[in-house]
Formats: C-alpha cells, sequence, structure tokens
C-alpha cells in the first residue's frame, strides 16, 4: 500500500540498511545474503551524512576497494572475479566519499578502455554497407554491462555520471570526449515514445516500448548538458511512473524526477521483500535523500 | 593478371564459393541419443480447468520420479503486462507446485531470472503468483540476484556463473509458455532456460549469451543442465511479433516431457512450425529427439490439435508443410 513520503519513511530506509550490513561490512541483494558491489554502492550513498553511519560506512568502502581489479575495473561480488560494469558504482561512491584519489587514477582508465563491441570498425563498416541488421546508430560508443558485450543503456548512463564525477578530481579531455560520446548514444536510442528501454528502440523495425528504469538511467546520464532540451523524456518519464507497476523503477524515477526539479511524486510503498537495492534506492530519492549523488556533482 | 595477383584472388573466389555452397546444404540434423522419448500432450480448454490433476496424469505417463529431490520450478516471466500472455499462467505454477509436493519431491521452489525487466519479485505480483501460489515469497528465488558459483566449460567459455539455488536443484521444471520469438522463431522449454543467467554478473539482458549466440547459448545450457523436465503451457500462448508484442493464441494442450528437444519439438508441430527449421532445435538435436518417429506421443494424438501460431515475414519460412 502507498502513502505519503514523510520523514520517517527515509529513517527507517537507513535504519533498515543498517541492520542489514553483513558482517564483512558489504549488502546482498537481499538481507542477510553474500556481499555485492551494486547495493553496497547504492547503501553507502544512501548512508552517507546520516547519524551514527560513518563506521558502517566505512567497513563498506574497505570491503568495496576490495573488489577494485588490478586491471583497474571492479568485480560485481566476492564469487565473480571479472571487472563488469560495476566499476562506475566504484567511482560514483569514491567522489562521494571524497576518495577519487583510490579509485580514479586505476578504474578512470579502465572505463575508457573499455567500449561496446557494437562500435568496433567492422561493426560499423558492415552497418554502413548494410551487411549488418540493425535498428541501432553505431556510430557512438557507450558501454556494455561487460568487456566484449554490446552497449546498453543502464551502463552507459551509470558510467557517464562515473565520469562527470571523475572530473571534478581531474581535468581529461579524453574523458569530456567519452562523455559526450556516451550521451549522444544516450539520445540515439531514445524511443518514438519518448523514453529508453534497454538499449534498443525498435527490433526488426517493431518499436519497442520504454522502461521505466531504463528512462530514468537515461535521464540520470544526461544531467548536466547545458541547453539540451530534455521536456519530452522527462514528461515521458512521468507518464511512466503514473503506469509503472515496479517498485524499483518508481524510486528510480522518483531520483531522475527529483534531480531534475521536477515535482516527483509524493508517495512510496513499503517493499514488500528485503531487497537491499530497493530500500537504497527509495531512501536516495527521498526529498531529503542524497539522490544528487547520481548526479555530476559540483566543484566544492 | 600475373600469378602473384590471381592465386590469392583465386583463394578467396573458392573460399567464397565454398561458403555458398555450405549454405545451400540441408544442415546434418543428428537422431539423437538412441531409444525413444515420452511426450505427453493433455488438452485443457482453460485456467480453470483442475490442471493440478491434468499436470499429474502428464507427469505420471512420462513416468517422471521426484520422491525425495529438490525441485525448481523456472516459469517464463518476462514482462509486467497481466492483460495478456507473455508470462506462464500463475495457474499452471501452483497446478505444479502441488503435484511435485504430491509426487513426494524433499523441496519445491519457484525461480526466475528475467532477461529484461529487474524487479522479479513486482514482476511476479503483476502475474498474479503472490495472489495465487500460498506463501509465494517463502518459494520464490529472484535467479538474477541469487549468490552464484561459477561453472566450467559452458559453450567454449573458461567459465558461466549460474544461481546457487540453480546448482542445488536435483530437477529443473522448465515451466515455459508456447510463444513464438522474433529472434529465434519459437520460444519453449529450452529457450525458457536463459532465465538461470544471473542479471547481476551479466546484465539486463544478458548480452553474453547474445555473443555466445543464442542456438549455441540454448545448446550450451541444455547441456549444462540435463536433470529437466519440461511443462509447457499452450492453454493460451503467443503468436506474431513474440515473445513480447504477439497476440494471444488459444491451442489448448500442456505439454509435458523428460526430454525436452521431443516437448518442443512437439510443441512446434501443434504450432504449425517446422522444428527441423529452426536453428536451435538443429543444434540441439544431439541432446534429444527432434523427428517425429522418435516421440512415443501419450495422452492426446497431434491429429486435430495442430493450430497454425501466426508467425511475422522473417519467419514465414518456418511454416510446416
Amino acid at each position: 500500500m502507498a502513502h505519503s513520503v514523510t520523514e520517517a519513511d527515509l529513517d527507517s530506509r537507513l535504519d533498515f540498511l543498517k541492520r542489514t550490513q553483513n558482517a564483512d561490512g558489504g549488502w546482498g541483494y537481499f538481507a542477510g545474503k553474500q556481499s555485492w558491489m551494486e547495493p553496497t554502492a547504492y547503501a553507502i550513498l544512501a548512508l552517507k551524512g546520516s547519524p551514527h553511519s560513518d563506521e558502517a560506512i566505512r567497513r563498506a568502502w574497505k570491503l568495496a576497494q576490495s573488489w577494485q581489479m588490478p586491471d583497474g575495473g571492479w568485480q560485481p561480488g566476492s564469487q565473480v572475479r571479472e571487472s563488469t560494469w560495476v566499476a562506475a558504482l566504484g567511482v560514483i561512491v569514491a567522489s562521494c566519499l571524497g576518495c577519487l584519489d583510490v579509485a580514479g587514477p586505476k578504474t578512470v582508465p579502465w572505463l575508457l578502455s573499455t567500449k561496446g563491441q557494437e562500435s568496433r570498425w567492422a561493426v560499423r563498416l558492415a552497418s554502413y554497407v548494410h551487411l549488418l541488421k540493425t535498428d541501432v546508430n553505431v556510430t557512438h560508443s557507450g558501454w556494455p554491462w561487460r568487456p566484449g558485450n554490446s552497449s546498453w543503456i543502464e551502463p552507459t548512463a551509470l558510467t557517464v555520471v562515473a565520469l562527470k564525477r571523475s572530473l571534478l578530481w581531474k581535468s581529461d579531455h579524453h574523458v569530456n570526449a567519452r562523455i559526450r560520446d556516451g550521451e549522444e548514444l544516450i539520445l540515439s536510442r531514445r524511443g518514438r515514445d519518448g523514453g529508453w528501454n534497454s538499449g534498443n528502440p525498435s527490433v526488426l523495425k517493431y518499436d519497442v516500448p520504454s522502461y521505466p528504469e531504463t528512462t530514468a538511467l537515461a535521464l540520470i546520464g544526461l544531467q548536466g548538458r547545458g541547453n539540451e532540451n530534455l521536456s519530452e523524456p522527462l514528461s515521458a518519464a512521468e507518464k511512466l511512473y503514473g503506469q509503472c507497476k515496479s517498485s524499483l523503477a518508481k524510486a528510480w524515477l522518483t531520483i531522475a524526477l527529483r534531480s531534475y526539479g521536477v515535482a516527483a511524486p509524493e508517495s512510496v510503498k513499503v517493499p514488500g521483500t528485503p531487497d537491499i537495492l530497493l530500500y537504497a534506492l527509495q531512501a536516495l530519492g527521498h526529498p531529503s535523500g542524497n539522490y544528487r549523488f547520481l548526479g555530476p556533482g559540483s566543484p566544492s | 593478371m600475373n600469378r602473384r595477383r590471381f592465386i590469392p584472388l583465386a583463394g578467396i573466389a573458392a573460399g567464397a564459393g565454398y561458403v555458398s555452397w555450405k549454405s545451400r546444404q540441408e544442415p546434418h540434423i543428428s537422431n539423437g541419443p538412441p531409444g525413444n522419448s515420452a511426450v505427453t500432450v493433455i488438452r485443457a480448454a482453460s485456467y480453470q480447468e483442475d490442471l493440478a490433476a491434468k499436470i499429474y496424469e502428464g507427469v505420471r505417463s512420462c513416468g517422471l520420479k521426484v520422491k525425495g529431490q529438490r525441485v525448481l520450478l523456472k516459469p517464463n516471466l518476462v514482462e509486467f503486462d497481466s492483460a495478456t500472455v507473455i508470462n506462464t499462467d500463475a495457474a499452471v505454477i501452483a497446478a505444479a507446485l502441488e503435484v511435485f509436493r504430491k509426487l513426494g519431491a524433499a523441496d519445491v521452489r519457484i525461480g526466475e531470472g528475467p532477461g529484461h525487466r529487474r524487479d522479479t519479485y513486482d514482476l511476479a505480483d503483476d502475474a498474479a503468483y503472490r495472489k495465487t501460489i500460498p506463501r509465494f515469497e517463502d518459494l520464490f528465488v529472484d535467479l538474477n540476484r541469487d549468490d552464484v558459483t561459477p561453472v566450467r566449460g559452458f559453450a567454449g567459455e573458461r567459465q558461466m556463473y549460474f544461481p546457487n539455488t540453480v546448482l542445488a536443484a536435483d530437477l529443473i521444471v522448465s515451466l515455459a509458455k508456447m510463444k513464438t520469438h522474433h529472434w529465434a522463431g519459437a520460444t519453449l522449454s529450452m529457450k525458457n532456460l536463459f532465465g538461470l543467467v544471473p542479471g547481476s554478473v551479466y546484465g539486463w539482458p544478458k548480452n553474453k549469451l547474445h555473443y555466445i549466440g543464442i542456438p549455441e547459448s540454448i545448446l550450451a545450457l541444455n547441456r549444462t543442465f540435463r536433470n529437466t523436465f519440461a511443462i509447457v503451457d499452450g492453454i493460451v500462448g503467443m503468436e506474431g511479433n513474440g515473445p513480447i508484442q504477439g497476440t494471444p493464441k488459444h491451442a489448448g494442450v500442456l505439454v509435458m516431457g523428460s526430454d525436452l528437444v521431443a516437448v518442443d519439438a512437439t510443441c512446434c508441430r501443434i504450432m504449425g512450425i517446422d522444428p527441423q527449421k529452426i536453428e536451435y532445435m538443429q543444434l540441439c538435436a544431439e541432446l534429444g529427439h527432434l523427428h517425429e518417429a522418435r516421440i512415443d506421443q501419450r495422452g492426446e494424438s497431434l491429429r486435430g490439435l495442430r493450430t497454425d501460431f501466426k508467425l511475422i515475414e522473417d519467419f514465414s519460412l518456418l511454416r510446416l508443410a
């Protein structure tokens, strides 16, 4: 059952996160499960600045740093020894904790060296001469879930945010160029209904409808583009919020809308499961929450 | 033209000619393992019928023994759209749960890792699983966000990670939906195993599988997980631009068996699709029986059950003669 947002909603989400922290300092996707980078990163972002959370954050960040791989990427959890899209979360968290000097020197180059496979010259050539049947624009480089795969909206949007935040630590024209290209990729994949799905606005010439969570993430990635007119996708996001049946997607949409100063719907549904990601995102999207941590940041 | 230029050009021409000749050849389709496979087809006009009795009859007819086993029911849960027929119907899952408990399974769980949507619990809620299945929260596992363990030797990869709930199961029951598919031709019990791959490692969608190749991934998943049983929900399937944007198609059947190749081939024949023309079925023929003569049809006869599912233009050649 949904109800109007109160300060107690934020407190209850943060209390839940504190109660469910694992002994190793991280969080699982669900309370009591093994620690993973994604829920751990969002829990840190949600808890930052809240009373009596410094020790919880210190332990969590210590564990998260142990997931940084020798190649500069980050592994998604203790069991998976491979660098994936969660490297972007490592940079975002490091930026918000003022630790970019720890994560930046190796992870930013890893992010810059990682590209969707569709941007290889052979794929571009095949697309240019119509040998490749694809409905997407392959002239821009975004980010994949894992190296060696294609670009998708969610990893691209999160990496664009991470790189924007890395500029607060160190200005770099290569970083700026990849940010612009990543943003162009996001814009090129917008669907006819104004929003975004996972990454293909159409398949075999059939339009594919937008998803609320990916529309939210695309908007989050596009923050700080100056004069870019995003009124149509913001309207699509508001419309999707009204139709959306996913609590997780609503939490993402709330963060996105609030980040653009659009009045986010002031209601929230109590999670029906001990879903750490959902609790953390609801806390971030609260009017008093840390939703700005998922923005480009501003020089202090 | 001198000899130095002629030889490489002739080599390229010969290579292109060979590729062209090979592509026109009928693919070699394996005869599969020795013996025949049992597939049971049960008529069910609607989800209001006694589906537990029908599934019980089908499972018994196939000779499946599950006493003392840990069983994982794997539905096809894809999209928030309760008004249409994208997902395996909740009534079929509830009935299967009842049957496997009745047959003496030590533990029966339900698990799914949707390919695109992250909120698996709300997706299950929207598909009426929570309200139809008693104590659903205690039984259900989001396979996208479960703890994982690496498995070696998957489709030439050094290792592939799978959810611990999947690896702990003695039997995986693929509770698939009978649907057309805009990349694969049809999606049935074998393709349904895509949902065993964790999104937390491979993303949403699980793009790694696309790079391995959809047919090759289906083969690798079905090679990796051999203790399987299929129950395909063909009471109302999906035709046209499936697996998400198609339209409902009433076929009025449940199709069951331990040989997933044979079950899917039978489903295809009911849908008016030639299974031997579907690439992943050709590949998977080494695992089971694709040829009609090697399938012991039980329950309903296929005669009179064929109900042609509409195919998008790209797959019109799949139509069964």
